[in-house]
């Protein structure tokens, strides 16, 4: 599972100020460094691997024009770019009109991994945090956020892995990150 | 405390915090972007989800594309390097084409893979000419309606967008190479056209700094262009 390591904040912030230029060999070398990172997080919500090469490619179109509008002092990069990833992945799961097909069980514990220490988790700093608040949320709670979060799942999807209607996954998910927010901030 | 009440479903911070989670539906997705394109503070409470929730991307083990992926990638943007030079020798070459045979299609000189609908050629009748500027998406960025009689163009911005901080920039390039013609407001606008402006020229639209180029040539990526036409 173990891929190239991504580069550090400094070459990512070097590589986007040049893209920001209008440097095409600035994003060949983000994309090298970076795609393994993004396509893992959109292959695991977009999993029709044609779509999800589709959506790779826009996220790259789409960094080439925002590259500008990154502002280091709003955070680091990384960041920035899974953001941009996970919007795009998701968009393209939404905007289809049926539900994905019904094997909902990817066999990852991502809370787990998360306990695991990791490189890259570096990038944000509140790993610890969140763990701890997950830790303490309602186990089928945590679970639907979680599987939203890493796997893209609607909450009709949630609604049938947990064979409840969709209002009580949306109540379940609004008590789950309403209290790993109060949560958050009495830990942080 | 949280545990007991049903949360208040229409909380804004929990429609940020949904949207980041990505359990919105489409529509619900394209309203709170809508809201968020206008008001920082649904967009600080979407940060600040990001925040809070993104440790978990973190563990999402890696996964290298196929490479026909990163080639067609490439294939989309300008050629390496002195990107905007590329592009204007592109826009050029892709002019002296036009001129031998009128009413091509598919350019592919600019910053993005550009796909141009060109009308077909028609005689230059009263010097009144048009352009329609695009890009990548359905709707034009402008339309440029050139009078070479008075030389003046009239710029009208339709879907054009300009990444933030940046200013668009429109420029008629002829066989002089690009001349400024101004900068894209966000409403229609009257532009003078350089001295000696050929109704067999392109209009390009690049990114450049606020208050437009520091140079008077184009430094930032040409993301528009449009040929003009008889109107």
């Amino acid at each position: 599972m173990r891929g190239p390591m991504l580069a550090d904040d400094a070459t990512l912030r070097r590589l986007l100020a040049g893209i920001a230029r209008g440097e095409a060999d600035r994003l060949a070398e983000l994309y090298d460094v970076s795609s393994p990172k993004l396509y893992g997080l959109i292959l695991r919500i977009q999993r029709d691997r044609g779509l999800a090469e589709d959506v790779l490619q826009d996220v790259y179109m789409r960094i080439w024009q925002a590259a500008g509008s990154y502002r280091p002092e709003a955070g680091p990069p990384l960041p920035w770019l899974i953001t941009i990833a996970r919007n795009r992945a998701i968009d393209s799961v939404r905007r289809k009109a049926e539900v994905q097909g019904p094997e909902l069980d990817s066999g990852e514990d991502w809370v787990d991994l998360l306990i695991d220490p990791h490189d890259e988790a570096g990038a944000f700093q509140d790993r610890n945090a969140l763990v701890a608040c997950l830790g303490r949320l309602e186990p089928s709670h945590r679970d639907c956020v979680v599987l939203a979060y890493c796997e893209g799942r609607s909450r009709e999807e949630l609604a049938a892995r947990f064979d409840r209607p969709v209002n009580t996954i949306k109540t379940w998910l609004h008590r789950a990150l309403g209290a790993l927010k109060t949560c958050l901030e009495t830990v942080s | 405390m949280s545990g007991t009440r049903a949360p208040d479903p229409d909380d804004p911070d929990l429609r940020a915090a949904e949207y980041v989670l990505g359990t919105l539906d489409a529509q619900e997705r394209a309203a709170m972007e809508g809201e968020a394109a206008r008001d920082p503070v649904a967009r600080a409470r979407i940060q600040a989800w990001e925040r809070r929730l993104g440790p978990l991307a973190m563990v999402i083990p890696v996964e290298t594309p196929p490479p026909h992926v990163r080639a067609a990638l490439l294939r989309r943007l300008p050629a390496a390097g002195r990107a905007e030079l590329h592009q204007i020798e592109a826009l050029r070459s892709q002019l002296r084409r036009w001129r031998v045979a009128a009413g091509g299609a598919g350019l592919l000189a600019a910053g993005l893979a550009l796909v141009l609908t060109l009308g077909p050629w028609q005689r230059p009748s009263d010097g009144r000419y048009l352009a329609v500027v695009q890009g990548g998406g359905t709707l034009p960025a402008l339309i440029v309606r050139v009078d070479t009689r008075t030389g003046v163009a009239m710029v009208r911005p339709v879907s054009a967008e300009a990444p933030a901080d940046r200013s668009l920039e429109v420029w008629y390039v002829g066989a002089q190479g690009p001349r400024p013609l101004g900068l894209v407001g966000t409403a229609a606008s009257q532009m003078r056209l350089p001295a000696g402006a050929a109704p067999d020229g392109v209009i390009a639209v690049s990114v450049e700094p606020p208050g437009g180029s520091p140079t008077g040539q184009p430094t930032g990526p040409v993301v528009y262009t449009g040929k003009l036409i008889a109107d």
